[in-house]
C-alpha cells in the first residue's frame, strides 16, 4: 500500500491561535483512518487546510503524489478527494433529490453556453445523474424524501445526504468530520456499514474526524491523535489506546 | 380624478412596470438565484442608457448599434464590479455595489464632456444645442403603430417593452430549472458547501451579476427611449430600492413574481398619486410626494406582515434553516 494522501509539516494560526502547528500525516490508499483529538485540537481546521478552504501558512499536502495545498477546493474535489462538514450542510431549500443531483461531475448542462449549443446532450446528462441521485438516495434510504426540501430532513438524514451527494462524484479519498455526532444509534450502525461497503465494493480511502471511540475502534485501521495543533502520535487503534500521551492528553480516563 | 380614465396614463404606468419588470429580473437573478445583495442595479441601467444615447450622439452611430453595446456596457460594467467585489463577503459586496452606483450618477454629473452633466442627455453636444438620442426609436415606434393599427404611440410603448419583459421573465424562468440554475440556488443556500461539491463558486456569481446588470442595462434603454431625454438624478439610488421591494412584494426566487410584484407596485405608485382629498391637500406638492413614498411603505409593510414570502412566493420556504 501507498500513500494516497501526504501531510507534511503543516501549519496554519489565527492571529495568536495556532490551530494547527507542523501536522504530518499520512492516509494510505484503502484504508479507514481515523483523526482523534480533544475539542480544539485543530482537526477540522487541519481539514480546511486539505480541502482547500484555507491556506496552510507552511507545509505541503500532496493527494496520489500531486501537490493540492493551492488549489481551490472545487479543484481538490476534481483530483478526487470529497468532503463533509461538521454540521451537515444541506442546500435547505432545494430539494433533496436536487442536493444529490447538484453535486455530479461533468455536467455540460452548469455551463450557459452548453443549455443553448448541446441542449441534447444536457439533457441525456441530466437523465443520467437523475438515475444516479435515486440509486444513492435508495442506497442511504432517502429515496422517499426525493422530493422534499433538504431542510424538512433531521440532522441525521442530513449526514446521510451529505455522504450521498458527495458519492455522485466518485471521490477516491472521503474526509468525514464527525460523521456520527448527532445522529442516533440505529443511523450510525447504518452509517457504519456504509463506510465500510464503500470501501471494499469502491475502494475509497476514508479519513475520519470521530469522537466515537466505538467507531474509531470498529471500523479504523490506523489512527492519528491530535492535540493542541500537532500529531501527537499515530499506531493501530489497540496501540493508540494504550498509549499513555493519548490517555492523558485526550481520553482523560482509560477506555 | 379625469387623469385616472385617461387610458393614456394607464399605459404609462404599464410602460413603466415593464421597465421595472426587466430591471428587477436582474435583481431576482443576482439575489433570488445566486443570494448576491445588489443595491447598486441602478448603476447599470445608467451606464445602459447613457452608453446608448452617447453613441448616438456624439458618435453618430444607429440606434440599432447602440442598443445592444448599451447592454453590452453594462454586462462589462458588472464584470468589473464583480471581478473584485465578489471576492468579499456579502454584506462588503453590497457596500460596493452602493458605492459604485453613487460612483456613476456623480460621474455622470459632473463629466460633463462625455453625459451632458447635471443638466442630462439634453446637453450632450455641449451647451446651446440640443442634443437628441431619440429619433430613431420614435420612428420605429410610428411604424410599428401603423403595422398594428394603433394609433396611440404609449400603447405601442406598452407592447414593446411588456413583449420583450414577459419573453425574458420566460427565458429567466427556464433558466432557473436548468443545471445551470441548480448550482445557483445552491450557492444562495451555502456557499461552501457547494464548492465542496467541485463546483467554482465564484465563476457562477459572476455570470448571475453580469446577467442581472445587462437585464438593468436593457431596462435602462427602454427608460430612455420612453422620457426621450434623462439626467443623473433619473439613477438615483431609490430607484435600486424600488426594484427591491418589487422583489419582495412579488416573490423571492420566482421569475413570475417579478412582474407581478412590478404590477403591484406600478399600480400603488399610481394610485397614491390621487392622495387630493383632505388631510393630504393641506400638504404642497414636495411633501405630497414624501407622503406618497411612506404610505407605498406602510402598504408594503402590511402585506409583507400578512405574506411574508410575497405574492407568488412558498411559505414553507421562508422558514427552514
Ligand atoms: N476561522 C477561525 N478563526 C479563528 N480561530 C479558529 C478558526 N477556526 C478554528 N479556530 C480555532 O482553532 C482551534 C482549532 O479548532 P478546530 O475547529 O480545528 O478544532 P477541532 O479539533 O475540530 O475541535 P472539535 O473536536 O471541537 O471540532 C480552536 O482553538 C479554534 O477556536
Ligand atoms: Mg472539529
Amino acid at each position: 500500500m501507498s500513500a494516497l494522501l501526504e501531510v507534511s509539516g503543516v501549519s496554519k494560526a489565527f492571529g495568536g491561535v495556532r490551530a494547527v502547528d507542523d501536522a504530518s500525516l499520512s492516509v494510505e490508499e484503502g484504508s479507514i483512518t481515523a483523526l482523534i483529538g480533544p475539542n480544539g485540537a485543530g482537526k477540522s481546521t487541519l481539514f480546511n487546510c486539505i480541502s482547500g478552504f484555507l491556506r496552510p501558512d507552511r507545509g505541503q499536502i500532496a493527494l496520489a503524489g500531486r501537490r493540492i495545498e493551492r488549489l481551490p477546493p472545487h479543484a481538490i474535489v476534481h483530483a478526487g478527494l470529497a468532503r463533509t462538514f461538521q454540521t451537515a450542510r444541506a442546500l435547505t431549500r432545494l430539494t433533496v433529490l436536487d442536493n444529490v443531483r447538484l453535486a455530479a461531475p461533468s455536467h455540460p448542462g452548469e455551463c450557459l453556453r452548453n443549455l443553448i449549443a448541446r441542449r441534447g446532450a444536457v439533457r441525456r446528462r441530466e437523465a443520467q445523474v437523475t438515475e444516479e441521485a435515486f440509486r444513492l438516495l435508495r442506497l442511504v434510504r432517502l429515496e422517499d424524501y426525493a422530493d422534499a426540501l433538504a431542510g424538512t430532513l433531521s440532522g441525521g438524514q442530513r449526514k446521510l445526504l451529505d455522504l450521498a451527494r458527495i458519492l455522485i462524484a466518485s471521490p477516491r479519498l472521503i474526509l468525514l468530520d464527525e460523521p456520527m455526532a448527532g445522529v442516533n444509534p440505529a443511523l450510525r450502525e447504518e452509517l457504519l456499514a456504509h463506510v465500510l461497503d464503500l470501501r471494499a465494493t469502491r475502494g475509497i480511502t476514508f479519513l475520519v474526524i470521530e469522537h466515537d471511540l466505538a467507531f474509531v475502534m470498529r471500523a479504523s485501521d490506523h489512527v492519528f491523535v491530535m492535540a493542541e495543533g500537532r500529531v501527537l502520535t499515530e499506531g493501530t487503534p489497540e496501540e493508540v489506546r494504550r498509549d499513555e500521551r493519548v490517555i492523558d492528553a485526550y481520553l482523560g480516563t482509560d477506555v | 380624478m379625469t387623469v385616472l380614465s385617461s387610458g393614456e396614463f394607464w399605459a404609462f404606468v404599464g410602460v413603466m412596470a415593464g421597465i421595472y419588470t426587466l430591471f428587477t429580473l436582474g435583481l431576482q437573478i443576482q439575489f433570488g438565484l445566486a443570494g448576491l445583495l445588489n443595491f447598486g442595479q441602478v448603476a447599470f441601467m445608467a451606464v445602459g442608457a447613457y452608453t446608448m444615447a452617447i453613441l448616438v450622439v456624439k458618435q453618430g452611430w444607429s440606434m440599432w448599434l447602440a442598443a445592444p453595446l448599451g447592454v453590452a456596457a453594462a454586462a462589462l460594467a458588472g464584470l468589473l464590479v464583480g471581478l473584485p467585489a465578489l471576492r468579499l463577503r456579502g454584506d462588503y459586496f453590497a457596500i460596493v455595489t452602493i458605492a459604485f452606483s453613487e460612483i456613476v450618477r456623480w460621474v455622470a454629473t459632473n463629466e460633463d464632456g462625455l453625459t451632458g452633466g447635471s443638466q442630462g442627455t439634453i446637453n450632450l453636444r455641449g451647451e446651446g444645442v440640443a442634443a437628441q438620442y431619440n429619433s430613431q426609436w420614435e420612428r420605429f415606434q410610428g411604424w410599428l403603430g401603423e403595422q398594428l393599427g394603433i394609433r396611440s404611440k404609449d400603447v405601442v410603448m406598452l407592447l414593446v417593452v411588456w413583449s420583450v419583459a414577459l419573453l425574458l421573465t420566460w427565458l429567466a424562468g427556464r433558466l432557473a430549472r436548468t443545471p445551470w440554475g441548480r448550482v445557483l440556488r445552491g450557492i444562495r443556500e451555502d456557499e461552501d458547501a457547494v464548492s465542496s461539491l467541485g463546483k467554482p463558486v465564484f465563476r457562477y456569481r459572476l455570470q448571475a451579476l453580469v446577467l442581472g446588470a445587462a437585464l438593468a442595462g436593457l431596462a435602462g434603454l427602454f427608460y430612455a427611449w420612453q422620457f426621450s431625454f434623462f439626467s443623473p438624478d433619473d439613477f438615483q439610488p431609490l430607484i435600486t430600492f424600488f426594484g427591491w421591494m418589487i422583489l419582495i412584494l412579488g416573490g423571492v426566487g420566482r421569475m413570475w413574481a417579478v412582474p407581478v410584484g412590478a404590477l403591484l407596485f406600478g399600480f400603488l405608485f399610481a394610485a397614491t398619486r390621487f392622495f387630493d382629498f383632505p388631510p393630504f391637500s393641506y400638504l404642497d406638492s414636495a411633501d405630497r410626494a414624501y407622503v406618497r413614498l411612506l404610505v407605498i411603505g406602510l402598504l408594503i409593510i402590511g402585506l409583507v406582515l400578512v405574506r411574508p414570502q410575497g405574492l407568488l412566493g412558498r411559505r414553507q420556504e421562508m422558514v427552514l434553516e
